[in-house]
């Protein structure tokens, strides 16, 4: 059993970076399946990182989209205004958005604001962030958005090679989060997750590893935000906004399941499926993601990974 | 010798209303200290100051002479005070070792590469070895009880907080925790600071006593003195 | 002159504000539950007013209907939806109201923009303006106005005068008080959610009165509802109510001086910042 676990701890993330190494084999050529691909990659890494967020210690950022694209466009129009290097300016979107979820969990978890006033918070944030984006128009460009180019030398401009520099940050992430997770910070995180006073009173700084778990998720969301801005080729407000990145996202964390390091890779894959079938719906979409998120909220809170545990009695991380 | 924990005129006051009113008293290293008191008398706020998870309204605590008022939760375990809840609240998702681990790893200040090592020992110091790799969900009330006292212990203190670890056991059980209260202090050489509600017990293996009553200290001595006491007797015991 | 025409304007946004959020903060006092869908309970009163009207029902039963509608999808919400939060406290209660009045938002949004993309309400009054002492005032104002005065007063005299009323206040005091009291909170629960869905689909149609309401209008009132309970305090009915009436008369200048965007920011950044510096509420202290 316990072999079985340590043997299934090493193996999972090779494997999973093995799987989606290749599959560029199996969808090979399609452009629309290459951005597709290149897209589920990119929203995993936003799952992993609110997963962080949220998962492990229970912080309710409404704001995933507004961080990314507070990355995004602080990048983008860095490099455009003053000509800074765009790989210089994806650090300093990262920083960004590393501060400010630095921030809001920081004051949340010293001012005591519960999950109702820090989602409040955080809701104002990206709504904040969105009318910003539409209202200086000569900076933003509006709706309309900002063109954007590749980071040089073909990266993330070239169709397969975008999707190899995503798998690589992917990886990185979830090599990151399972050092996290696997180390006494991980330890820390589980335990007041379970019981801020109880952990508290055990000797755990709960601010701390609150702040540092969000610090690190928002980190995330922020460089993997820029890089798709450069990928994607434009940035407008849409491609960060609440319903197309936090409500799809919290579907991907809540289906695969919270606290695991398969459950975003599971959801984000499924859900990116899910995504292209309910596309056509037009308006319906945003009714299926509502129904999701209710159904999964009350029926399949555990998520895929503990039922698949379950199922096949392995300890899946 | 000097105090370990000195406690003046602790005040706390809940939304105009006071739960402790001008407590003060202190502890001696190595001693078993009991309060007693009827319900709502205010010995769990008296705890929760102590161990910072209550700011008080007024009052001073301090450990060793050092003033720990308004100290984190966390700050004040590592400097050596540790905190058994009454309800027992240990962490569901983790296994009994790891459970007590957290202690180790967390609250001592020496922590470091030995920390599962003095967690195994001190799960085996309460004869719960055979629990360690169990889900908690799965342990009885007693054993999850048990687990906080060893999550507690794991933090190496010098004063451990404890609040009706005795709360519906029967008489045998009682005879037992009373033994085990004993042992801890004896092996660990740590002073106690135990609230309860089995007069019997307390008043058989404290050191001395102090009861509260609507927030303030009634009386404070030998057991043999406090249970002499004319108030305390109309009090409390008077009603028995 | 226009001055006194923005702060009628003002006023008049404002009441329907109060009237949205009052529902929010009797809902979260009551039964935990940060309603996401209040937004959209108006705007379903709104559609179901407008198809109505369609059939060639008269306004004022259309109106009437689309309200009660309303009022029993709230019922029924209330009874089914929501019952698996009820069974949580705390914490979990109020994460488990959030995202799912959140996923019922979407649910709501979705429904309507499909099955009615391009309805709206807008309902017009015989007399377009009257002039009270020389000043030129949209009736319509004046009947939302009247309207909006009514329901809030007749709220503050049922929450004032009946048992019931103060029963309900003492609960979102302090639930254990009432417990005590030998009231049932579920009960509460339910009538209050009915409650604050029949003043949304109010306001539906006032909205429809006062300017004109669409199938995607849901959010927006919504957070509206969401910043005047904020700053008004999650907690004091009084603060809510007048929170929404000065902000509405903000709303109304802001938007007018400085433009639509930035009115926007400055109301959610007041409503963000009066969490972290009192998260009682600006006007909380008030009662
Ligand atoms: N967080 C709190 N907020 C308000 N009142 C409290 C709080 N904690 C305790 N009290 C009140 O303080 C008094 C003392 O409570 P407590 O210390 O738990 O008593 P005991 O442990 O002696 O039974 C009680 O009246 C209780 O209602
Ligand atoms: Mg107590």
């Amino acid at each position: 059993m316990s072999t079985t676990g340590s043997w299934l701890r090493y193996a999972t993330l090779p494997s999973v970076g093995l799987v989606l190494a290749c599959l560029p084999l199996a969808i090979l050529g399609s452009a629309l399946y290459a951005r597709l691909a290149t897209q589920m990659l990119a929203y995993i890494a936003y799952t992993v990182a609110f997963n962080l967020i949220f998962g492990h210690t229970r912080q309710l950022f409404l704001c995933l989209g507004a961080l990314a694209g507070a990355s995004a466009y602080f990048s983008v129009i860095l490099t455009r205004e003053l000509g800074l290097s765009p790989w210089l300016t994806v650090l300093l979107g990262t920083a960004l958005a590393a501060a400010l979820g630095t921030l809001f969990s920081y004051i949340s978890v010293r001012r005591g604001l519960g999950v109702i006033f820090l989602g409040i918070v955080t809701l104002a944030f990206s709504l904040m962030f969105e009318n910003l984006l539409l209202g200086l128009r000569d900076l933003t460009r509006g709706e309309t958005g900002i063109v954007t180019k590749g980071l040089g030398f073909g990266i993330l401009g070239e169709r397969w090679a975008s999707y190899y520099v995503f798998l690589g940050l992917l990886l990185l992430a979830l090599a990151l989060y399972q050092a996290l997770v696997s180390s006494k910070i991980g330890l820390a995180l589980r335990a007041l997750s379970d019981d801020e006073l109880a952990a508290e009173l055990a000797g755990i700084n709960v601010v701390r590893y609150k702040v540092l778990a969000a610090g690190v998720g928002s980190a995330l969301l922020g460089v993997v935000g820029a890089c798709y801005a450069y990928y994607n080729g434009y940035v407008n407000p849409s491609i960060f906004s609440l319903v197309g990145v936090d409500v799809v996202v919290l579907v991907m964390l809540l289906f695969g399941g919270m606290g695991t390091l398969l459950g975003p890779v599971l959801g984000g894959a499924v859900f990116t499926v899910v995504n292209e079938l309910v596309r056509p719906l037009g308006p319906l979409n945003l009714l299926v993601y509502g129904a999701l998120l209710i159904v999964l909220f009350l029926a399949f809170r555990e998520g895929l990974v503990v039922a698949l545990r379950r199922a096949t009695g392995l300890p899946l991380p | 010798m000097g105090a370990l924990l000195t406690a003046t005129g602790i005040t706390k006051y809940f939304g105009g209303l006071p739960a402790l009113q001008d407590v003060s008293f202190d502890v001696l290293q190595g001693e078993i200290f009991g309060i007693i008191g009827p319900n709502g008398a205010g010995k769990s706020t008296l705890l929760h100051v102590i161990s910072g998870v209550v700011v008080p309204t007024r009052g001073r605590v301090l450990l060793k002479g050092r003033d720990i008022t308004g100290l984190k939760p966390h700050r004040i375990c590592r400097l050596g005070v540790a905190r058994v809840l009454q309800t027992p609240r240990p962490f569901p998702s983790l296994t009994a070792l790891e459970n007590v681990a957290v202690g180790a790893i967390f609250g001592r200040r020496d922590g470091g590469s030995q920390a599962w090592q003095h967690a195994a020992d001190v799960l085996a110091f309460l004869g719960l070895q055979d629990r360690a790799a169990v889900a908690v969900g799965k342990l009885n009330l007693q054993e999850k009880k048990m687990i906080e006292v060893a999550r507690a212990l794991a933090t190496g203190p010098e004063l451990l907080l404890l609040d009706e670890v005795m709360g519906g056991l029967n008489p045998t059980e009682v005879e037992e925790t009373m033994h085990l209260i004993r042992k801890i202090r004896d092996a660990y050489g740590v002073a106690i600071v135990w609230i309860e509600h089995v007069m019997r017990a307390i008043m058989g293996i404290a050191e001395r006593v102090m009861v509260l009553n609507y927030g303030e200290v009634l009386a404070l001595g030998s057991p043999a003195e406090v249970a002499r006491d004319p108030r305390v007797v109309e009090a409390y015991l008077g009603k028995a | 002159m226009w001055l006194i025409a923005l702060l009628i304007d003002g006023i008049v946004q404002g009441l329907q504000f109060s009237l949205l959020a009052v529902g929010l903060t009797l809902i979260f006092g009551l039964g935990g539950v940060l309603n996401l869908a209040h937004g959209q309970f108006a705007v379903i009163a709104g559609m179901v007013t407008a198809l109505l009207l369609d059939q060639g029902l008269d306004p004022v039963p259309a109106s009437a209907a689309g309200v009660l509608a309303t009022g029993l999808f709230g019922f029924l919400v209330d009874r089914s939806l929501l019952l698996p939060a009820y069974r949580y406290s705390g914490e979990t209660r109020l994460l488990l109201g959030l995202l799912l009045t959140l996923g019922l938002s979407f649910v709501i949004e979705g429904f309507l923009n499909y099955s009615v993309p391009y309805v709206a309400l807008s309902l017009h009054l015989p007399w377009p303006s009257v002039r009270p002492l020389g000043i030129p005032v949209r009736t319509a104002s004046i009947v939302v106005s009247l309207l909006a005065i009514l329901a809030l007063g007749a709220l503050l005299l049922f929450l004032r005068r009946t048992p019931l009323g103060k029963a309900i206040r003492s609960i979102m005091q302090n639930e254990v008080g009432a417990a005590l009291c030998g009231i049932d909170p579920a009960r509460m629960r339910t009538l209050i959610f009915t409650l604050g869905a029949l003043l949304a689909g109010l306001v539906g149609i006032t909205q429809g009165l006062f300017a004109s309401l669409g199938p995607e209008m849901g959010l927006e009132l919504t957070v509206f509802a969401l910043i005047v309970t904020t700053v008004g305090g999650v907690r004091s009915i009084h603060g809510t109510i007048a929170a929404g009436v000065l902000l509405g008369i903000v709303h109304a200048f802001a938007s007018f001086y400085i433009g639509a965007y930035v009115t926007f920011i400055i109301l959610l950044a007041t409503a963000a910042l009066t969490i972290l510096w009192r998260p009682s509420g600006l006007l909380g202290y008030w009662t």
